[in-house]
């Protein structure tokens, strides 16, 4: 693995000295390529030069780089913070992996004769070899979440999101309160809770404890706020409006009342934070995905939110926690100075010194900030760069890296930042900052998103075993 | 390297000019109206800072302004505050349909002073002007208190493109008076003051001469 490493790093060293830009693209492409025809990881095909599937499964990315970021966490804690917190479990269930693995390799094979037949570009996650492995995932007594992550990275079948969503966000957060210790035993081994009732009891809990949150802190008259609450209040009403305003469904007054409800609520109970301009945002992908078990098509084809109000509530309920467990790891980005992303802005600018040193150089002669660009991607986590029907597969990969998605997302920027090397070596400072506001990516579809994530993968794996590049 | 892009540039003057105020006052489509003739009724939440550019002539020189455009909520002052440094130029823009925007002026403009050359030109912009049966604050007090503060002050509607390109371009020219008489006293007097003060004692004279004038429109 060392060796195959210091290959792809002598490789883009290359590439930053002359015009190989475009030959990685190529490889990008066909590394894109495997992987939609079924192959299992992004990055994958690149590092190892395809050699069999059994190896390339140890090298996939989510179980490394937990154990990665776990070395960070030091130790003592880190027994506590496994109880408390699902990602910490990747590091023991090496079984799991080998099951998995031998179901890989037995599939693959299948794969890709099913798949070759289908051109359709960024179908992968509609796959019936993939589909199957998620069905199986799903449907076993115990949910084995390392899995679920595995595969959920690439992309999840958007019929099962709901579902998939809901295990890897809403269940990890409830072991520790008060199931007791089978499950917290469960929990370090990596596994959900073990039974659909179980999680059905876990979600009526959840939803009624949502409904509680808002009767007593949204659904008071404003004398019982304070001046801050009623500032914060206000805000959010002004935002709701703007949120997602190139899709109709969003304009609907209900619509906008129920984002209303679960941005106050969370904000009321995010004390440190508040509400944050770009959270609203961030809540739209969740609303989305947990609207579509009831609304036929696309969210472009909903009209009407005509649902009974207790399962409006619901799906309410479920946004707010998927976007808490979402927010859980990054508090510090929307506190005071959102000091968490001025550091990720950092780090970003870090790495592409490292990855693309010609564009570095040109973007520091021009006297342009990475602030100045990249603080809304990671504000709004890229939802506002890419078209929105995009937005719930990026996400996948979102919440299948869990807890390491802010370093995560370093990558995934930089990737994305990249796509237009060449371009942005050509503009001065002003058409740079204007370009980099208003990015040409309205016509982008799965292939470019998928292009930006196994390049962000291929890099990581690159780069996160010298983590000193980022000290300075 | 840039050669191709020289053409485009070709200006006298180039003033950095900041969009501030509440959240939702329509800093972001007073930008677009002024710099592309654009509004949009889907506007989005600012998010940071965002930016454009437009070139005017004032007398027979070409005035580029630089305008950074910023989110308008508190929690991203100390991200915004950044792009006040170096700023000639500010509208401080408030809506007249919501009273609370225009009672917050008076932190903007705190926030203004802090983090800006005393020289800077500051115009209270009342937009949404269009919409006259939600109006919630009088021309009356705002003029009077743009007076009080030797800003500045017009009424406008992004919308309806009301008084947009007088705005800018007022506050445009007012920097390039600034500017022009800053060269010309240090032109006259090499051992003038350090600039700044030099600067701020004409500033004020030529704020109040201009108000007079009736730069105002309602």
């Amino acid at each position: 693995m060392n060796g195959s490493n210091t290959n792809s790093r002598d490789e883009d060293r290359r590439k930053d000295s002359s015009n190989t830009t475009l030959t990685s693209l190529n490889q990008t492409l066909r590394n894109v390529q495997g992987l939609l025809k079924g192959r299992s990881f992004p990055g994958k095909v690149m590092l190892t030069r395809r050699t069999d599937p059994l190896s390339d499964s140890s090298l996939r990315s989510p179980d490394t780089d937990r154990s990665f970021s776990n070395k960070h966490a030091g130790t003592s804690e880190w027994l506590d913070d496994s109880v408390e917190d699902d990602i910490q479990s990747k590091s023991t269930p090496s079984t799991n992996s080998t099951g998995n693995k031998s179901r890989t390799s037995t599939s693959s094979g299948e794969d890709t004769s099913k798949e070759s037949q289908k051109s359709t570009i960024g179908a992968r996650a509609t796959d019936s070899a993939r589909l199957m492995k998620f069905t199986k995932a799903l449907s076993g007594p115990t949910v084995i979440l390392d899995k679920l992550r595995e595969l959920a990275w690439s992309g999840v079948p958007p019929y099962l999101r709901p579902t998939v969503w809901r295990l890897l966000l809403m269940m990890p957060s409830l072991w520790y309160k008060g199931l007791g210790m089978t499950s917290a035993v469960h929990c370090q081994q990596g596994y959900a809770p073990t039974n659909s009732d179980r999680r059905e009891v876990v979600l009526r809990r959840k939803r009624l404890e949502y409904l509680d949150c808002v009767a007593q802190y949204y659904d008071i008259p404003d004398i019982q706020r304070t001046d801050e609450e009623i500032t914060m209040l206000r805000q959010i009403s002004v935002d709701c409006p703007r949120t997602v305003p190139d899709v109709t469904f969003f304009q609907q007054a209900e619509v906008q009342k129920s984002l209303e409800r679960i941005l106050y609520t969370w904000a009321i109970r995010h004390p440190a934070s508040g509400y944050v301009q770009g959270i609203n945002d961030l809540a739209t992908p969740f609303l989305v995905v947990f609207l579509s078990e009831f609304l036929e098509g696309s969210v472009d084809d909903w009209t009407t939110l005509d649902l009974p109000p207790e399962k409006i509530s619901d799906i309410e309920a479920d946004c707010y926690w998927c976007l808490s467990k979402l927010l859980d790891g990054m508090q510090d980005h929307y506190t005071f100075a959102q000091p968490g992303i001025q550091r990720l802005v950092f780090k970003l600018k870090e790495l592409v010194r490292r990855i693309d040193e010609p564009v570095s150089r040109h973007i520091e002669e021009q006297g342009l900030e990475f602030l100045q660009f990249a603080f809304r991607w990671f504000n709004c986590l890229l939802i506002r760069e890419i078209p929105f029907h995009l937005v719930t597969r990026l996400w996948d990969t979102y919440l299948a890296e869990g807890d390491a998605l802010p370093d995560f997302l370093v990558y995934i920027f930089a990737s994305f930042l990249l796509t237009w090397s060449d371009k942005i070596q050509k503009l001065d400072f002003q058409e740079m900052v204007m370009f980099l506001q208003h990015l040409p990516t309205e016509n982008w579809n799965h292939v470019e998103l998928e292009m930006v994530l196994s390049r962000a993968y291929m890099w990581h794996t690159m780069f996160k075993s010298s983590p000193s590049h980022f000290s300075s | 390297m840039m050669g191709a892009y020289r053409a485009d540039d070709d200006y006298d003057y180039l003033f950095k000019v900041v969009l501030i105020g509440d959240s939702g006052v329509g800093k972001s489509n007073l930008l677009s109206r002024f710099t592309r003739n654009e509004f949009s009724v889907e506007s989005k939440s600012t998010i940071g800072v965002e930016f454009a550019t437009r070139s005017i002539h004032v007398d027979d020189k070409i005035v580029k302004a630089q305008i950074w455009d910023t989110a308008g909520q508190e929690r991203y002052r100390a991200i915004t505050s950044a792009y006040y440094r170096g700023a000639v130029g500010a509208l401080l823009v408030y809506d007249v349909t919501r009273h609370i925007t225009f009672e917050n002026i008076e932190r903007w403009l705190k926030e203004l002073r802090a983090h800006t050359d005393a020289n800077i030109v500051i115009m209270l912009v009342g937009n949404k002007a269009d919409l006259r049966h939600l109006r919630a604050v009088s021309t009356e007090d705002a003029r009077a208190f743009s007076e009080r503060e030797n800003n500045y002050f017009m009424e406008t509607s992004a919308l309806e493109a009301l008084n947009v390109d007088s705005a800018f371009t007022e506050v445009l020219t007012q920097i390039y008076r600034v500017v022009s008489r800053k060269a010309l006293d240090i032109g006259n007097d090499p051992a003038a003051l350090p600039k700044g003060r030099t600067i701020d004692i004409g500033n004020r004279d030529d704020v109040s001469a201009v108000k007079k004038g009736g730069c105002c429109s309602a």
